[in-house]
């Protein structure tokens, strides 16, 4: 149906689209998820022409839309959108803001357009409110006005451009019941929504963005549940981190613990947390320490708010080297501290790196907190 | 860090507070070392005000426990309580040594 091939989009510069390539199929309906300001809602208004792309190409049903020639106004019959801030016509009653396109644009009498109107009214629930203005309507009944102003021009596609950010969290549900009942009946729709849980169950198919990019793609079970690239991970498990490289046996160990108690405050971890990440930090350095300077190490410290999980990450350079393993310990405290204080412990030897990766204990019951 | 002894009948009471990880541990060793090579050979040291220890600040009690050893001296630890004691029991660090729940209960045990 839709067919990106590299598409682009720079605004005075800067590169918001860098290399974009898919394709949308009849009857699919995508989510579109990732940080903001990573060309998601850019990308959505290149396909709609609401931006003029800066390179590439975008077909619809093998029609070139970028072509000169290509017309615009039948380009957006056919792939309507639905803004965050609904954008109706304040001065129209909610009928007149539905009748007025399809009247317009499409030849529609004036009839058989408020009756088109009325039974799509019903469809999103606000048939009683024909005769309102905007004004006078919530947000969440003003979205949904404007998904069925929407539906009015009968479009094959609808791109949701976030459509429940500018709602207040009570009316969110209202405006994604009526957008998953059209997924239902088989509406074609790719949907930016920062809603993981409605991307999760409403889409069959999900394009996580990042750098400009499709970073990752994939059905909603892959990037939800097992994710596979780094950036994918981070946002789907709402990843926050604390990075530092140690590079001298004369680290400073006061400053950096002054920093990771930083972070933990931040992530408003419990202090019995903290004071557990502190100790493990610290008996993995001394583990370290012989090795340095020779064997510099990067040390990330990343927590899950969605899990609840605080891994530990070490990577250094050079030969497999697991420093665990390495018989060179002055006795067994550190590691009998480690090994308490962790769920479980990986060693791996990846793209000429040694990654030591530490799952911290969670529950309190197994979990020697400090107190 | 901060060191404070008291001598009690023949027995020195070293009470130990703040921290005694990495960057303590060795001024702790090098005061205890000196307290040794002076003399004392029956020891307590008191936990209470102590609030966090690595396995760096176990290495500096396991050094004192081994330096008394050659001389025939004694040990006995008090107040090992919260967070002292979870890396003690973490460590079992806890059945090497003597420990208990006072310093008074302690100087009984050396007496």
């Amino acid at each position: 149906m839709i067919k990106v091939g590299h598409l682009s989009k720079s605004f005075a510069g800067t590169t918001v689209l860098a290399d974009i390539s898919t394709e949308i199929k009849k009857g699919e309906v995508i989510a579109i998820i990732g940080p903001s300001g990573t060309g998601k809602s850019t990308f959505l208004r290149c396909l709609n022409l609401l931006e003029q792309p800066s390179g590439g190409t975008i077909e619809i049903d093998g029609m070139d839309i970028l072509d000169k020639k290509a017309d615009i106004a039948k380009i957006r019959q056919k792939m309507n959108m639905v803004f965050q801030s609904f954008n109706l016509f304040s001065h129209l009653s909610v009928l007149d803001n539905l009748t007025l396109a399809p009247i317009r644009l499409k030849g529609m009498s004036t009839q058989d357009a408020q009756a088109k109107a009325l039974e799509l009214l019903r469809l999103v629930g606000l048939a009683e409110k024909a005769d309102s203005y905007p004004d006078e309507l919530s947000g969440g009944q003003k979205q949904r006005v404007a998904i069925a102003r929407c539906l009015a021009m009968e479009p094959e596609i609808i791109l949701f451009d976030e459509p429940t950010s500018a709602l207040d969290p009570t009316m969110i549900s209202e405006v994604l019941s009526v957008i998953r009942r059209l997924a239902k009946d088989g509406m074609t729709m790719a949907i930016v929504t920062h809603e993981m849980d409605f991307a999760k169950d409403v889409s069959n198919r999900v394009l996580y963005m990042d750098e400009g990019l499709i970073y990752e793609e994939g059905s909603p079970a892959q990037i939800f549940d097992n994710p596979q690239k780094e950036k994918t991970k981070a946002f789907i498990n709402r990843i926050r981190s604390y990075h530092c490289r140690i590079g001298s046996p004369d680290y400073d160990l006061y400053a950096m613990n002054a920093e990771i108690e930083a972070f933990c405050e931040k992530q408003v971890l419990p202090k019995k947390t903290r004071d557990n990440l502190l100790l493990l930090v610290e008996e993995l350095l001394q583990i370290y320490t012989p090795y340095l300077p020779a064997m510099a190490f990067e040390m990330t410290i990343a927590y899950s708010e969605k899990s609840g999980h605080l891994t530990l990450m070490c990577e250094s350079a050079g030969g497999p080297f697991n420093p665990l393993d390495s018989g060179g310990l002055p006795d067994d405290f550190g590691l009998m501290i480690i090994k308490k204080l962790t769920e479980s412990i990986t060693y791996q030897f990846v793209d000429g790196k040694n990654r030591l990766e530490l799952l911290m204990q969670k529950g309190p019951k197994n979990s020697p907190h400090l107190e | 860090m901060d060191f404070k002894t008291k001598n009690e009948a023949g027995t020195l009471i070293v009470s130990v507070g703040g921290r005694l990880d990495t960057v303590t541990a060795p001024e702790y060793e090098k005061q205890i070392r000196a307290l040794i090579d002076g003399g004392n050979s029956r020891f307590v040291v008191d936990f209470a005000r102590l609030d966090y220890i690595s396995s760096a600040g176990l290495r500096g009690l396991l050094v004192m426990a081994k330096l008394l050893n050659a001389k025939d001296g004694k040990v006995c630890f008090a107040n090992v309580n919260g967070n002292v004691r979870s890396v003690f029991e973490m460590s079992g660090f806890n059945d090497l040594f003597k420990i208990e729940n006072s310093v008074s209960e302690a100087l009984a045990t050396l007496a």
